[in-house]
């Protein structure tokens, strides 16, 4: 096979992959976080709004405060995890893994799997519950050098972590990963 | 990861009865002399010039130590030493505290430390209360590093610092040794790396590795003088303020109502003269800066020599504290020329080279050749690492200039026009309006600015790596390699999505920094393309380099040998 043609069958190979989303649950995940968060918010600028109550001197009006983050809070609860799903992308390829997500601020990131230092699965109480589980890539880049995917399938996470390990453990070339 | 992984078990190590209970490494502890040498090279002219035997620091520690905890006990008996008459019980307690406790400590810690370097690993074994059995494998010392201060030139002794390439922080120090003592462990640690390296084995003499040596580049004292006359340091600020740290408030507060008439007298002319004095203080100020920066040029920079051994760059430089240092070369990820306006006009650059795995010192960035120019530079960036710096670089995208000009007019305004709202009507009013008005004239700098950045802002991707400059005042540019590269970003602010720009970013292994070899706004298209781009000929090279090592294509990337995700494309 000549090189010109074994670049084509990669080509082909990397184009025949899909990108996946993250698994519809995590939006739940998301939606949860968000609640908590806007809870957080929500607890003290009502405690403010109340005591204020009966100031007539008060600069706000009564409500306006809580009332905000009440909006605010629903929005991020229920349009932004859509929004943030639908932004998230991810594809394991032949040499390297490719996410792209963001809503505001678009991010597409390419890491070759022979620059990875080390891959964590983790999971927290809340991914725990949807059988979730977040993959973390660790590389030695001195900049973002941590690229985690969040929301996969438990089994899927730890598939790819293998996956990775397979491929830096079968790697020919014997020389230092920096 | 455990260095007996590699040593051979000694056999009789379980029969040993008296393990130290301690030591929290027993095989380096007790691998005996013969069972450490590799049977590979057995032959004994090999293992000459290794410390077997536990070797104390130099004597003259113990003076050095109980000089450098003078300075504190100074501090704490200050206010007995002022006020003799006084019965400061609590300073006389630390005194007899450091007579009892520090100094026995002091001691102790000689007593207790010792190091011992074998073909295999050099051992440090230190700690009164807590023992600490350090060994550091030969083969992953990076760097053996020889350091005098001024006191220690004048005792004759040295402090060596091993490095090595799995940590960032130092690993072993031994604080202090004799100077020759210093020279022996660097020769003997290099002569046992070059054993381990070279299967042939033909041990080195100490005048070969002499002979090698190739000075890339050297300064003598009028060039380090001219580069320091380039540079202004505002470290003289620190001093002074230090300085004043050690005088008594009082007493300066005392001698300023003392002279009160003549202060008076400043205050008024300066307020007669403003510009006047306005010149006189930047100019004061920059004066100050000029010559801190000459001076702590002449003192870092003093003597400054880069040579070639081996696979290895040395430096050697420094007027009060000789520093000494080892980048190998396959660590070196990028290359950075870095300049200022000032050295800029006469063609003057600073070359830095990023290194990973050694210590933090200048954020992963080693100066190699503090001051030349720009030919020279790349000359000696080519014995580093060969590179083909392209005639022509591409500018990004010009709406950058458009971006860059509303985002800094937005923070000026975010600054400015709270000023304004809150500005009380009795404050400083200029030509009929409130001062933070005026701080709008600034408008039309920021866009000569912006379009500053524009034009200092240029790349190049190419076939051997990528090369980018950036920045108006601090001007740099960046050589990464192709091998080098570790991930690559394309990212899009919502700003920049709108004007449909992207930002590229070849991201390298090393430390943070402060600035990065981004590519600022390209056309989103572009930064998409070029990314790929680059990502290929990363993949390709490695593609080749897999083929030329085994000698076959790599089989891992067979699409069945792969795994195949569930395909769930449900947005």
């Amino acid at each position: 096979m000549t090189d010109s043609q074994s670049e084509a069958a990669r080509s082909e190979v990397v184009e025949a992959d899909t990108i996946h989303s993250l698994d519809a649950s995590v939006r739940n995940i998301w939606r949860i976080k968000g609640a908590g968060l806007t809870l957080l918010l929500l607890l003290p600028s009502l405690f403010y709004d109340l005591t204020h109550l009966f100031d007539p001197g008060s600069w706000l009006p009564f409500g306006v405060l809580s009332g905000t983050v009440l909006v605010l809070g629903l929005i991020y609860c229920l349009a932004w995890p859509r929004l943030r799903y639908r932004a998230w992308g991810f594809a394991l390829r032949p040499e390297e893994l490719y996410t792209e997500h963001g809503v505001l601020n678009h991010i597409r990131t390419v890491v070759p799997l022979r620059r990875i230092q080390h891959v964590d699965v983790s999971q927290d109480l809340i991914e725990r519950e949807f059988a979730l589980g977040r993959l973390v890539v660790h590389t030695a880049g001195s900049r973002s050098s941590d690229v985690v995917v969040p929301g996969l399938p438990l089994g899927e996470a730890e598939r790819i972590r293998d996956e990775v390990k397979r491929f830096i453990l079968e790697d020919p070339l014997t020389e230092d990963p920096v | 990861m455990s260095p007996s992984a590699s040593d051979p078990d000694p056999p009789d190590r379980s029969g040993l009865p008296e393990t130290p209970p301690s030591s929290t490494d027993p095989s380096s502890e007790e691998a005996s002399p013969t069972t450490d040498a590799p049977p590979a090279h057995g032959s004994p002219s090999t293992l000459l010039g290794a410390v077997e035997e536990p070797q104390r620091l130099h004597p003259l520690t113990l003076l050095l130590r109980v000089g450098a905890s003078l300075p504190a006990l100074l501090l704490l008996l200050l206010p007995t030493l002022q006020n003799p008459s006084s019965e400061n019980l609590f300073s006389v307690a630390l005194t007899v505290f450091y007579g009892v406790v520090a100094l026995p400590a002091i001691v102790l810690q000689y007593l207790r430390f010792s190091y011992r370097i074998t073909p295999k690993q050099i051992v440090i074994q230190k700690g009164v209360i807590k023992r600490q059995n350090r060994s550091i494998p030969i083969e992953r010392v990076q760097n053996v590093q020889i350091e005098r201060n001024l006191v220690a030139r004048i005792l004759g002794v040295a402090k060596v610092t091993i490095e090595t390439a799995g940590s960032s922080a130092t690993e072993g120090s031994l604080e202090y040794v004799g100077l020759e003592a210093a020279q022996d462990i660097r020769q003997v640690v290099r002569s046992f790396q070059h054993q381990a390296t070279d299967a042939s084995g033909a041990p080195q003499s100490r005048a070969d590795e002499e002979g090698s040596k190739e000075i890339l580049f050297s300064m003598n004292l009028v060039h380090v003088l001219q580069s320091g006359a380039f540079r202004f340091s505002l470290l003289y600020i620190v001093l002074v303020f230090s300085g004043l740290e050690l005088l008594d408030p009082e007493v300066i507060i005392q001698r300023v109502l003392r002279s009160q008439g003549r202060i008076d007298q400043i205050t008024e002319t300066m307020a007669a003269h403003p510009v006047l004095t306005a010149i006189g203080t930047v100019g004061v100020a920059g004066f100050f800066g000029w010559i801190s920066g000459i001076v702590i040029h002449l003192a870092r920079y003093y003597n400054f020599s880069l040579w070639l051994d081996g696979n290895k760059l040395r430096k050697r430089h420094g007027l009060f504290t000789v520093t000494e240092g080892t980048i190998p070369l396959e660590k070196v990820q990028a290359l950075v020329l870095r300049t200022n306006p000032l050295m800029r006009l006469f063609g003057w650059y600073e070359l830095k080279v990023q290194t990973v795995g050694m210590d933090v010192n200048e954020q992963g960035h080693r100066v190699i050749a503090p001051f030349a120019q720009y030919e020279d530079l790349l000359a000696l960036g080519q014995r580093v690492r060969s590179f083909d710096l392209p005639d022509t670089f591409g500018r990004v995208s010009p709406i950058t200039i458009r971006r860059r000009f509303f985002r800094y007019t937005a923070v000026l305004s975010a600054g400015l026009l709270p000023a304004v709202y809150f500005w009380p009507a009795d404050w400083w009013q200029l030509g009929g309006a409130a001062l933070p008005w005026w701080g709008f004239v600034l408008v039309p700098f920021i866009l000569g600015w912006a379009i500053l950045q524009y034009r200092n802002h240029e790349y190049a991707a190419r076939n051997d790596g990528l090369y980018v400059r950036r920045g108006v005042t601090t001007h740099r540019l960046w050589v990464i390699p192709v091998e080098k590269f570790h991930a690559f970003h394309a990212t899009a602010t919502i700003f920049q999505r709108r004007l449909g720009l992207k930002t590229l970013h070849v991201d390298t292994a090393g430390a943070a920094t402060f600035a990065y070899p981004e590519v600022i706004d390209l056309p989103a298209k572009e930064a998409d393309a070029q990314l790929d781009r680059l990502y290929q000929r990363f993949q390709t090279l490695y593609q080749t380099r897999i083929e030329e090592a085994t000698g076959a294509p790599d089989t891992r990337l067979d699409a069945d040998q792969r795994l195949q995700l569930p395909v769930r494309d449900d947005k």
